[in-house]
């Protein structure tokens, strides 16, 4: 009988740890800084880390040290998978940290629980703050117009093609979304095991899906407010929305690989650098990678194509360093985000990173005029057609709205679900999210 | 024996005392690591609890539950949990068995087998994932290479994007892990079983299935009935490779109870939206435990 107790409560033990996973656990992290001493220890933490990205970081502490005796930094580096999660839950039991890395898709939770400082006070004596580009300054004022965090860098999409593929079919970089299209089933053969476009259907489908709906759209979608158009429906309501996503599954059908179905950032661009397809829309960061794997000459990069209306709307996405509200060093804290932030600093980190730069100063170098980073400039010089959007990243529904698509889009593929009723749900999903605000 | 000698035993003696004392450091961590989070957990249930606003938690009642239990997708949710455990803990028993059997008398390099086995025990469930993500890979895959080479399909499979596919390939890199921990438990049982039962067997003629039935597995039921029981709650409890293969798709495909809590998380960033998931998933296992429990007898069952 005891043995039977036993086993039952044992049981019931383990059974009750399912629960734990959904607890937040709360980390404390002891100061390191020592306050009887002179020197000011800072405590940072990143989110998109990577061991290559950390040790660029790491160079440019070392010169902030060298730079300031009296002020020493601590960087925390989690893994990327789950460093968001850790720094909301460090930041929610007000570990001791300083500065963070703080992203357009993170800054809306931020300043909502009120862990994230207001930077208008510093950043009205800034001298570098004036030549930050529009972006950079868009992004960083993106909630409530007031400068949470300084971009240390831009994210923006272009589209990347085998150049001796396309000569071997005679194609030219597409313009539209419907040329994606046309090329991709052109290059698609798969008895060689080669396909159009590196298709993405799995984790972070929802963007590719949005920016095509909002292309189709064209003049009507809201930049300000780009889930809706401007007569104040939800950019899935129109018959405009419903030829983009036919558009987006016939690309899957006839022009990318069965697979891509479940792919996600890695697998796009695996697909691409290792001659499985021939086109690949990424973000910058992907340049350095392609480079190092493919030829030179073997491809190229271009700007992303248009709606049927001749216009691309493209979202900017940004991440950078913010800091604490509560944080003990507040004037430390602004000499090493300034510091990481300045022109000087910003080149080094962008050019080693391959991310777009945040100062206007940089668009003149060389490295962005010419070669890959090219459509770039091009994308924004030409205001008339390439239009930025404001992302609907400060919703409460963002998050589960990335899910709901992206889940939405395989039934659709699958046959399980039609356009028009996805369609329906992602209206109804849109005007109920209007509805609750902000 | 008179009342007062009677009633006394009741009463607490200062050894016990002493004893309850000094068990209070041991206690502490326990209560504040294991009961603390799993009190807060239940209570998170009941909460609007998003980490997107935690200036607005408040207590709502079963709204987290009715949610839950309103979403379209748990029917599915709930069918491919049942077919992740169930299939996962009959071919991670059979083989675990399989392979235990022929691990569990000596021969040369023993040692070596063993530890070749148990290496898939010891590493990270999505680290696991992610290996068996991109063998499944249906352009660039070593399966698919390999199934073209020997000519056994003629077009590539893909395994993860496929619902038909999907759910094999994810219950096949857990069966991989899970092998290795019923060959381990069920080998250390058969050790010990001792060799004058064998040699009694030899005697009275049995052949090697009449041992094996009537001598291994009757020796070894306990660690059989504990450690398919414990392993019920482990997989049910696994999210890891299913996330880091699928992410729970295509089209909720592979989603399971678990994973369906991990991205309430992940996606949503709502605690009482998971923890509510978490609440229901603790319910379905103490069922399932006290079925299993009254199935088997308790009592047939190894110490724990």
């Amino acid at each position: 009988m005891k043995k039977k107790l036993f086993a039952a409560a044992l049981l019931s033990v383990t059974a009750f740890s399912s629960i734990t996973a959904c607890s937040s656990g709360s980390t404390k992290d002891s100061s390191a800084g020592d306050s009887k001493s002179e020197t000011v220890t800072l405590r940072m933490i990143e989110s998109l880390t990577s061991p290559a990205r950390t040790e660029v970081i790491k160079q440019m502490l070392t010169k902030f040290e060298e730079a300031n005796p009296g002020i020493k930094v601590e960087l925390i580096s989690p893994p990327l998978e789950s460093a968001d999660n850790k720094i909301a839950q460090m930041l929610s039991s007000k570990a001791d940290l300083d500065v963070m890395e703080v992203r357009d898709s993170t800054v809306k939770q931020f300043v909502t629980n009120n862990w994230v400082a207001d930077l208008s006070a510093d950043t009205a004596n800034w001298a570098d703050y004036k030549t930050l580009n529009n972006s950079a300054k868009l992004t960083a004022n993106y909630i409530d117009n007031k400068p949470y965090y300084i971009p240390y860098g831009l994210y923006e999409k272009i589209l990347f093609y085998r150049t001796d593929w396309f000569k071997e079919k005679g194609l030219e970089a597409p313009k539209t979304w419907e040329d994606l299209y046309q090329a991709a089933k052109k290059i698609t053969d798969p008895s060689k095991n080669r396909y159009g476009y590196s298709f993405r259907g799995g984790k972070g489908a929802d963007s590719y899906i949005v920016d095509m709906i909002r292309d189709y759209n064209g003049a009507n979608t809201n930049p300000d407010d780009a889930m809706f158009l401007k007569n104040g429906s939800t950019i899935f309501s129109t018959p405009e929305a419903k030829q983009a996503l036919e558009n987006h599954l016939n690309i899957y059908k006839e022009g990318a690989p069965k697979d891509s179905l479940s792919w996600g950032f890695s697998e796009m661009v695996e697909g691409f650098q290792s001659g499985i397809t021939g086109m690949l829309i990424q973000d910058p960061d992907v340049i350095d990678v392609v480079k190092q794997k493919m030829g030179e000459g073997t491809w190229s990069t271009a700007a992303i194509p248009a709606g049927s209306s001749g216009l691309t709307h493209f979202k900017v996405g940004a991440a950078g360093w913010g800091i604490t509200s509560y944080s003990k060093h507040q004037a430390e804290a602004w000499k090493l985000v300034s510091f990481l932030s300045s022109p000087d600093q910003n080149k080094f980190f962008t050019q080693k990173t391959g991310l777009i730069p945040v100062h206007t100063t940089a668009a003149e170098d060389e490295y962005y005029k010419t070669g890959y980073y090219k459509p770039y400039m091009d994308m924004s010089a030409d205001t008339a057609h390439y239009i930025p959007v404001k992302p609907e990243t400060d919703y409460k529904g963002f998050g589960e709205w990335r899910n709901v698509i992206q889940q939405d889009t395989q039934l659709v593929i699958l046959g399980k679900l039609s356009v028009d009723d996805a369609l329906k749900k992602w209206d109804a999903y849109w005007l109920n999210e209007k509805k609750q605000g902000k | 024996m008179n009342d007062t000698q009677a009633r006394k035993p009741r009463r607490l003696s200062s050894t016990a005392i002493f004893i309850f004392f000094c068990l209070v450091p041991a206690l502490i961590p326990v209560l504040l690591f294991t009961y603390y989070p799993i009190f807060k957990g239940i209570v998170m249930a009941f909460q609007n609890y998003s980490l997107f606003n935690l200036n607005d938690i408040r207590f709502i009642g079963f709204d987290n539950f009715r949610t839950v239990l309103q979403d379209p997708s748990l029917p599915t949710i709930l069918k491919n949990t049942a077919s992740w455990v169930f299939i996962s803990l009959i071919l991670q028993f059979g083989i675990g068995f399989l392979l235990a059997l022929l691990l569990y008398k000596k021969f040369p390099g023993r040692g070596v087998y063993q530890g070749l086995i148990f290496y898939s025990w010891a590493m990270s469930g999505f680290l696991i994932g992610i290996i068996w993500r991109w063998m499944f890979n249906g352009q660039i895959g070593v399966i698919n290479d390999l199934l073209l080479k020997w000519g056994l399909i003629s077009e590539r499979i893909g395994f993860l994007s496929d619902p038909k596919w999907a759910m094999i390939s994810v219950i096949t890199a857990n069966v991989w892990y899970g092998v290795a921990f019923f060959a381990i438990m069920l080998m250390a049982a058969m050790q010990s079983i001792p060799e004058e039962l064998f040699e009694a067997a030899d005697m009275d003629g049995a052949g090697w299935f009449k041992k094996l039935f009537h001598v291994i597995v009757p020796y070894i039921l306990p660690t059989i009935i504990t450690t398919s029981a414990l392993r019920v709650i482990w997989i049910f409890n696994f999210p890891d490779i299913i996330y880091a293969m699928t992410n729970g798709g295509p089209a909720n495909s592979t989603h399971i109870l678990s994973t369906f809590m991990l991205d309430k998380i992940v996606f949503n960033g709502d605690y009482g939206l998971a923890s509510a998931i978490g609440v229901i998933a603790i319910i379905l296992l103490l069922l399932y435990t006290m079925f299993y429990l009254f199935a088997t007898r308790a009592s047939k069952a190894g110490d724990f």
